[in-house]
This record gives C-alpha cells, sequence and structure tokens, in this order.
C-alpha cells in the first residue's frame, strides 16, 4: 500500500491543492493586468494567454519531468533510497508521473472529443464561390479594395497567405471561422459568403488571416485544454478567458484594418454572421451582445481614423508559451526536484498518519 | 446529452421548449414514475385543448433528448424520467458555465451567434453601419 501511496495522493495533491494554488495566483495576476495599462480591452494579450495556460501547463510539466527524472537509474530520490536503498531501483516517482499524466488526460478528454473539422462542400455553389474566393485572395478584389478606399497598403498581399487554405463548407447556419491546429485553415459557409458582397468577403478573410496567422485555434484549444485540467480553471479562470478571447476577437477586427480591410465592410459582415438562422434562433442560448457592439463601434470609429499601431503584436505569445514549458521540463534535470521530495516524503507520513 | 440554451429563458426552458418543459414539469411535479402518453395528455387537457399527436411528439423528443427512458408495454410505449428536476437544473448550470469556454476551443469565429432576443439589436447595428456608410459615402 505504501508504494502506491507517493504515485497516488502525490498526483492528486498536485491536481487538488498546487493547480488551484496556481489558478488563483494566476487570477491575482490577471486582475492586475487587465487593471494595469492604457490599451483596455487589447491590452496585455500575450502575457493574459501565459496566465491563463501557464498557470496549468507549467506545474503540470515540472511535476511530470521531475517524476520521470527521479525514476531514472541512478537518481532515486532521497525518499526512494531511504526505503529501498541505494542498489533498488526506484519506480514510485514514475508511476507518480504516469498517474498526473493520466489525470491530465481522463480532465481533458471532454476538449479533445470535439476536435472534428468541417467537411468541405462539393456541390455548384460551394464550386462557385471558391472560384469567386480564389478571385478575392488574388490580386485583383484586394486591389480593388484598396484603391476604393485610398488607401496605401490593400488587403491583396497578405490575402495572398489565404491561398490553399480556404474551405467551403454548406453546414446550415455557418458564417466563417479558422479550424486546425498547425495548418489552419479558414472555412467559409456559402449560404453566408453569397449575402456579402465582394468587399466585405475580402474584409472578413482579412481578419481570419489574422487568425491563421498567429495560430489561434491552436491557441483556442491549449486554453480551453489548460481550464479543463484545472479542477479550478473554469471556475477561477473562466471570465479572464472570455475577455481574452472577446479581445482577440476585437485585436483581429483591428490587425485587419491595419493591413488594408475596409473597417464597415468588415462590421457589416460581422452583424450578417452574427444573425442566427431560424433554427439557431430556436436553440441558442441567451448572448450578451456587448462585446459584438463594441467591436462594432470600434470599426465605426475606425472608418472615420484609421487606427493607428501603437505596439508591437507580434505572434510572441506562443513561442514564449513553448520556450518556458521546455523549461519547466528542463529544469528539474538541472536544478533538482526538491519539491517532489517534499510530496513524496509528506504523501508517505500522511498515509501513515491515516492508516498508522 | 447535451442541450442548446434558450436564450431570456430560465429554469427548465433555458434547455426546453415551452411544450417539453410542460410535460417534464408535469412529470417531476406529479411524481410519474412510469407514464404513458395518455396519463400526460389527460393532465395537460385540464389547462388546455392539446392534441394527442402533439404530445406524443414531444414525449419522444424528451426521449432522444435522454430526459425519459420508455419500455414497450403492448402497442404503446411507458416512460419514466431519467433526471430528477434538481439533476436537470444542477446538469444545466454546469453547461452555462462551461458554454462560455466551450466554443474557442473548436474553431476560431468570426464572431458567434447571437440570440433570437437579440435581433433588434443587430437590426439596430445595421442601421447605425448604413448611416455611417451613408455620411462617409462609402
Amino acid at each position: 500500500m505504501s508504494e502506491a501511496a507517493f504515485p497516488l495522493l502525490g498526483a492528486a495533491f498536485v491536481v487538488l491543492a498546487v493547480l488551484p494554488g496556481c489558478a488563483l495566483l494566476a487570477k491575482a495576476l490577471l486582475v492586475l493586468v487587465e487593471r494595469g495599462g492604457g490599451g483596455g480591452l487589447l491590452h496585455g494579450l500575450n502575457a493574459r494567454y501565459l496566465l491563463l495556460t501557464g498557470s496549468t501547463f507549467l506545474p503540470l510539466a515540472w511535476f511530470f519531468s521531475a517524476g520521470l527524472h527521479q525514476a531514472e537509474s541512478g537518481r532515486s530520490a532521497i525518499a526512494c533510497l531511504l526505503d529501498h536503498g541505494a542498489a533498488a531501483l526506484c519506480l514510485e516517482p514514475g508511476f507518480f508521473a504516469l498517474a498526473l499524466c493520466a489525470i491530465a488526460l481522463i480532465r481533458s478528454a471532454p476538449v479533445l472529443r470535439g476536435a472534428s473539422g468541417l467537411a468541405a462542400a462539393k456541390s455548384g455553389a460551394a464550386q462557385a464561390l471558391v472560384q469567386r474566393l480564389e478571385g478575392i485572395v488574388g490580386q485583383e478584389v484586394g486591389q480593388g479594395v484598396a484603391q476604393a478606399a485610398g488607401r496605401t497598403v490593400g488587403p491583396a498581399p497578405e490575402l495572398a497567405r489565404l491561398r490553399g487554405r480556404i474551405v467551403v463548407t454548406e453546414v446550415e447556419g455557418f458564417a466563417l471561422g479558422t479550424q486546425g491546429w498547425l495548418w489552419p485553415r479558414v472555412c467559409v459557409g456559402v449560404a453566408f459568403a453569397e449575402a456579402l458582397t465582394d468587399e466585405m468577403l475580402a474584409s472578413a478573410l482579412g481578419h481570419e488571416l489574422e487568425h491563421v496567422r498567429l495560430l489561434d485555434p491552436l491557441r483556442f484549444r491549449l486554453l480551453a485544454l489548460a481550464l479543463a485540467m484545472n479542477p479550478v480553471g473554469r471556475r477561477l479562470l473562466d471570465p479572464h478567458a472570455s475577455t481574452w478571447l472577446s479581445a482577440r476577437e476585437a485585436h483581429c477586427d483591428r490587425e485587419a484594418v491595419l493591413r488594408g480591410a475596409q473597417p464597415l465592410p468588415l462590421a457589416d459582415a460581422i452583424v450578417r454572421a452574427a444573425r442566427p438562422t431560424a433554427r439557431q434562433a430556436a436553440a441558442l442560448g441567451a448572448r450578451d451582445t456587448s462585446v459584438l457592439e463594441l467591436r462594432i463601434g470600434m470599426l465605426l470609429a475606425f472608418a472615420e481614423r484609421a487606427p493607428r499601431r501603437c505596439c508591437r503584436h507580434e505572434p510572441t505569445g506562443l513561442p514564449v508559451a513553448v520556450a518556458l514549458l521546455l523549461l519547466a521540463l528542463l529544469l528539474p534535470h538541472q536544478a533538482g526536484t526538491g519539491a517532489l521530495d517534499a510530496l513524496h516524503t509528506g504523501s508517505e507520513q500522511a498515509l501513515g498518519a491515516l492508516l498508522p | 446529452m447535451t442541450f442548446r440554451l434558450r436564450s431570456g429563458k430560465k429554469g427548465l426552458e433555458l434547455r426546453l421548449h415551452d411544450l417539453e418543459a410542460t410535460i417534464m414539469d408535469v412529470v417531476w411535479s406529479r411524481g410519474l414514475a412510469s407514464f404513458a402518453v395518455s396519463d400526460v395528455l389527460a393532465v395537460l387537457q385540464k389547462q388546455r385543448e392539446i392534441a394527442y399527436t402533439t404530445v406524443m411528439t414531444t414525449v419522444a423528443r424528451l426521449h432522444d433528448k435522454q430526459l425519459l427512458r420508455r419500455v414497450r408495454d403492448g402497442k404503446r410505449y411507458l416512460y419514466s424520467p431519467k433526471l430528477t428536476r434538481e439533476e436537470f437544473l444542477a446538469s444545466t448550470a454546469r453547461e452555462v458555465l462551461e458554454g462560455a469556454v466551450g466554443a474557442p476551443g473548436a474553431m476560431a469565429m468570426l464572431v458567434e451567434k447571437v440570440s433570437e432576443a437579440s435581433a433588434r439589436e443587430l437590426d439596430e447595428l445595421e442601421a447605425l453601419i448604413r448611416r455611417r456608410r451613408r455620411e462617409l459615402g462609402k
């Protein structure tokens, strides 16, 4: 029984005490970041994302790596050496790492299950839309939009990056979105696109281009995983995650305009995309329109005065998150695993106290 | 078991259409452990005029939504509730909380659909955009 104490109690302690503690700390820091700075909704997007995801992934990665490190032959933890002697192979930390991994996988299963993508449509209307979209992401339409707006930077060179990344779908009520973790593709609903002018469609594609450029489907999925793995993630961090997601959309609107999209056609496309079909209207829950109104208000303002790039919003959030994750994985191998030793001995002492 | 939430509704009606909610209310409030469509019909007909086929279709839909289980009893089905009222409402609250970040995991959308109740707000936004276009000559 005592052999199983550390893998089970230790993993439970990490999930039920360490992760909630980190979520609480992240919440405090998120409140500070959201209140600080003059950038309002769009302030500190990368920092907020790192706090939302790192508060779950970093401690999990550290404990997982520390468990594996201690399970390596000849590197047994102090607790193992005391129990088994120097010659014995200590597998308990390895089982601890496996238990931690299993709990994380079980908790993230609902998020991973909903990962299916939209199928491409093949009908005549879909083929016609494909041809129309090929024209828009090519040079002609984009340059026309830029010239009409009197802008020096047209969307065409940027929209050309969407070539080969557009999927046309006939799923009822679907408007426009980006899917795909590592190779994002823009999905366009046939009925939605038919109701838009080329100008609106080009501007809306400019918005989706930002999601593609920044690998947002991957970011969103990692965020959902982090919130699902942490037992108090949804309770504590949900409002901050929702705010971040809304800010992300507003950021993509602004970036699209900065890259040449027309603000008013984009606003028009957004409002049309928000309108549900009759069947969806009966099924949808209460939705707050304040974020939508904020985005439209922002785009109306951009139509009067073009936005200026106040700061660099390069896609640093994801690379920094990956670097921090690697650091958390490597740290136990370089800087020791004292915290895991304490958890190990503490688990066995707790079991000894409970079952004398 | 997944449900979509309905705008502007509370309690049972948040996830069920009006007649579905009424039927589940009858089942739960009267403690019907096992019932036929005609049992519910008899209760509902005391309150309003309603056709047998309407009740039968709605009860079948509740079975499809996994709120009722059924067993064959000769030529008819006998239904029984799968959840208590408390269990149903508790799961509704959980879905409301999960719904806030459920969608972004799957896809980055241009915008989330708003509810039927927000149609007037959408009309106002469209009118605002049209007005601004006229003002700016675009």
